[in-house]
């Protein structure tokens, strides 16, 4: 039966191959309502697509249907779990399989309109699971969706440690805010236990991102997916058997906010009976991936810090430094809380972080907070573009470049996204401007052929940083965080004054003033200790102690330059060049800012 | 070895012998809250520009909540510190001191202005300490015109 299966499945990843080969356009022709063309939605002025974005596509969508395909290799390979006792578990394998199912669907192009886009399309492995794309990360920040060009408005922020976020709360003992997932932590967790379930319910319905009209077309693109039986096996026999209704398929080929729509969330006319299992699907495809995300397929803990702290590994000299300027004059672990260095013994009475123990041997580099650094504004963010309808009549930013990003604050406004608690909504203010604490895990993830997130002599991937992706290099993100109240500057980003140099000693002002975490901003490093910070920081990438799976998919192109003849060629002038100037820029919308409680002091 | 001391007496005077309770999901590690929180160092201006002025000062590590708020409250007259501009900063529990450091935003140029300073934890309990009353002045016009 084994067997049989797997001779099946190979059959079927032959045919998949073959297929791509031949129609290497499948599934990613935008038509609707069977056979309508959809143009491009370009809205954009020369120069914000980057100009290898569809030649970069159709490289990282060859990459998500290889790791799809070796995903589908291994479930054939996987002995069935068998479902017994009371509960009922499913004993021996059933934990890989639903980690796999997870894997599985995270790496499916069949779970958006145009069976184009994957989870995976912007969180590769790679890259840490974020962004895969170079260039796009240099240029739009925000990835091309299902239909392109339509793009959300931040990074693709990475999934390693996200399952170990708790449901979001608001702490009245300590007056904060903990937990959540996104940048903005509207996937709370209310509903699932777990944000990053929740987290992985919105892209597949995200307009801007897969664009699924209705969450039933989750449910209605696995019955037919080759994995079905898997799921069925994870989640129960029966669990896809749905009524759809013969225009399912018209439906979910058209992606979420056209205007045919009238707005519903809902146009998949179901029973009761048969909208309630869709929501069942839709919260077992939250958990899945969800499952996948926690396992040491993404996070693994197999960096050199964490083999560091089984004395598996001795830092180097600029490694240590940079660990203890992490948590001395750094101050990096007052939110990325590394674990170590909190107990100060009798031999050891000051507090040098290296000589106390190890408080949590598996630190997540994050206090699960929100905190407003004070970002510019990223003028080459794809979202200030998208202010005209598309051919699907949807507006993605009617504001334009009155957008503000407010992050947790328009989120508890019920402004990014439904807020699921009214209480917290009067804390709105007090979080303006306020984005989640990422780990630091990973932060140096790149493909193996681009060894270094740094620009200069080697081979490297940029990545692009913080919320905006506005800093390039782990060097900027040190250097913003040590010099952004010593070089302030009343301009826009690629406004700085003559004799200047944005990023290096001209930060332009804060997007949001509001709220801004003044824990840093004059640190008092010198070059060398902005280095070993970024030294240390490289040592939280996984992949050191085993192989980081599926890591060595990478087939793009590296990025280099000379540092001879390039001044830009620097960790710290890095990305300069594609620097644009900031429009004047109009009031904050009135649908983001003129919304109750409003922001204080008003942000203009 | 009396470098040892020193480092005990002031780790145990400024009450941050720090204690952490290891939690399942690791939130923000809270420090002791100190008996007595205390300015030693500062108020002093750390940036006065036309738009931006930074006050900073430096106290023991006050404990508590994980996030503080440095208050500045001031105004041209200094008998009626009217306006408060209040900052957010994390608090260190490795740390045995806290800078705090506050921005105010939208100064009048050529402008004396009088302030004192405090700090309270996130969840508004105040931490007891209070500056005696300073002054700035911003770079009036003419500056900024030749800046």
């Amino acid at each position: 039966m084994k067997r049989a299966r797997l001779f099946g499945m190979l059959i079927l990843f032959a045919a998949g191959i073959g297929a791509l080969l031949l129609f290497p356009h499948i599934g990613g022709a935008q038509t609707s309502r069977r056979g309508t063309p959809a143009p491009p939605y370009n809205p954009y002025p020369p120069g914000i697509l980057p100009p290898d974005l569809t030649s970069e596509i159709a490289r990282v969508r060859s990459e998500v249907a290889s790791i799809e395909n070796e995903a589908l290799a291994e479930w054939a390979g996987l002995p069935p779990p068998t479902l017994t006792g009371q509960p009922p578990t499913l004993q021996g394998t059933g934990q890989r399989a639903n980690q796999l199912l997870g894997k599985l669907m995270n790496f499916d192009e069949n779970i958006s309109p145009f069976k184009n886009r994957a989870c995976g399309f912007c969180h590769m492995p790679y890259a840490g699971f974020s962004g895969p794309i170079a260039s796009v990360n240099l240029t739009m920040v925000a990835y091309p969706g299902s239909y392109e060009f339509r793009a959300g408005k931040r990074t693709a922020q990475r999934y390693t440690y996200a399952p170990f976020f708790p449901v979001l709360n608001y702490n009245e003992t300590q007056g904060l805010f903990f937990g959540g997932n996104f940048w903005d932590s509207r996937a709370t967790g209310y509903l699932l236990g777990s944000p990053d379930a929740e987290q992985a319910q919105h892209p597949p319905v995200d307009t801007q991102e897969h664009a699924l009209p209705d969450t039933a077309c989750i449910a209605f693109r696995l019955t037919t997916a080759a994995y079905r039986p898997l799921f069925e096996t994870v989640w129960g026999a029966g669990s896809l058997n749905i009524n759809f209704p013969q225009n399912a398929e018209t439906i979910c080929d058209t992606p979420g906010g056209a205007s045919q729509f009238g707005g519903s969330a809902t146009p998949i006319n179901l029973t009761a009976e048969d909208r309630t299992k869709a929501n069942n699907v839709f919260d077992h495809w939250g958990n899945s991936l969800d499952q996948y995300e926690a396992s040491p397929d993404v996070s693994a803990f197999s960096s050199k810090f964490d083999a560091y702290t089984k004395s598996k590994y001795t830092l180097t000299a600029d490694e240590m430094a940079g660990m203890e300027l992490f948590n001395g004059k750094g101050n990096c672990n007052s939110c990325h809380i590394d674990g170590r260095g909190t107990t100060a013994t009798v031999l050891n009475p000051g507090f040098n972080p290296d000589h106390s123990k190890t408080a949590d041997v598996t630190p997540k580099f994050t206090c699960f907070g929100s905190a407003n650094e004070g970002l510019p504004l990223n003028p080459r963010d794809a979202i200030y573009y998208q202010n005209t309808p598309d051919f699907f009549g949807f507006t993605a930013n009617p504001d334009g470049f009155g957008f503000r990003d407010l992050g947790m604050g328009s989120f508890l406004r019920g402004v990014a996204a439904p807020n699921p608690n009214s209480n917290w909504t009067p804390f709105a203010p007090a979080t303006d401007g306020q984005f989640q604490v990422s780990s630091a895990r990973n932060v140096a993830m790149t493909p193996s052929q681009c060894p270094t997130t740094e620009a200069g002599s080697t081979p490297y991937f940029q990545k692009g940083f913080f919320h905006n992706g506005y800093i390039k290099s782990l060097k900027q993100l040190v250097h913003f965080y040590n010099t952004r109240d010593v070089y302030p500057f009343n301009v826009t980003s690629g406004n700085c004054p003559a004799g200047t140099i944005e990023k290096v000693n001209c930060w332009p002002m804060p997007e949001v003033k509001n709220n801004i975490d003044m824990t840093t901003g004059k640190l008092g490093l010198t070059d060398k200790e902005e280095d070993q910070i970024v030294a240390f920081l490289q040592t939280l990438t996984d992949g050191f102690t085993r192989f980081y799976p599926d890591s060595d998919k990478f087939t793009g192109t590296c990025m280099t330059c000379n540092p001879a003849t390039d001044p830009d060629c620097t960790p710290s002038r890095q990305g300069n060049r594609s620097l644009i100037q900031t429009p004047p820029l109009p009031a904050c919308g009135s649908d983001i800012c003129g919304v109750s409680p409003v922001p204080k002091p008003p942000i203009p | 070895m009396n470098k040892l001391i020193l480092k005990l007496a002031i780790t145990a005077a400024s009450g941050s012998l720090i204690s952490f309770i290891p939690m399942a999901a690791q939130v923000s590690p809270t420090t002791h809250k100190a008996a007595r929180v205390r300015i030693i160092q500062g108020p002093e201006l750390e940036l006065v520009k036309e738009y931006l002025t930074i006050i900073r000062w430096t106290t023991n590590n006050p404990g508590g909540s994980p996030e503080h708020y440095g208050i500045v409250h001031y105004g041209i007259d200094p008998k009626n510190l009217s306006q408060t501009a209040k900052s957010p900063i994390r608090l260190n529990p490795d740390h045995a001191s806290t800078i705090f450091r506050v921005r105010l935003e939208d100064l009048k140029p050529g402008t004396t202005y009088y302030y004192t300073v405090g700090s309270m934890e996130a969840n508004g309990t105040d931490d007891g300490t209070k500056s005696a009353i300073k002054q700035f002045s911003t770079p009036g016009e003419s500056q900024r015109a030749g800046r």
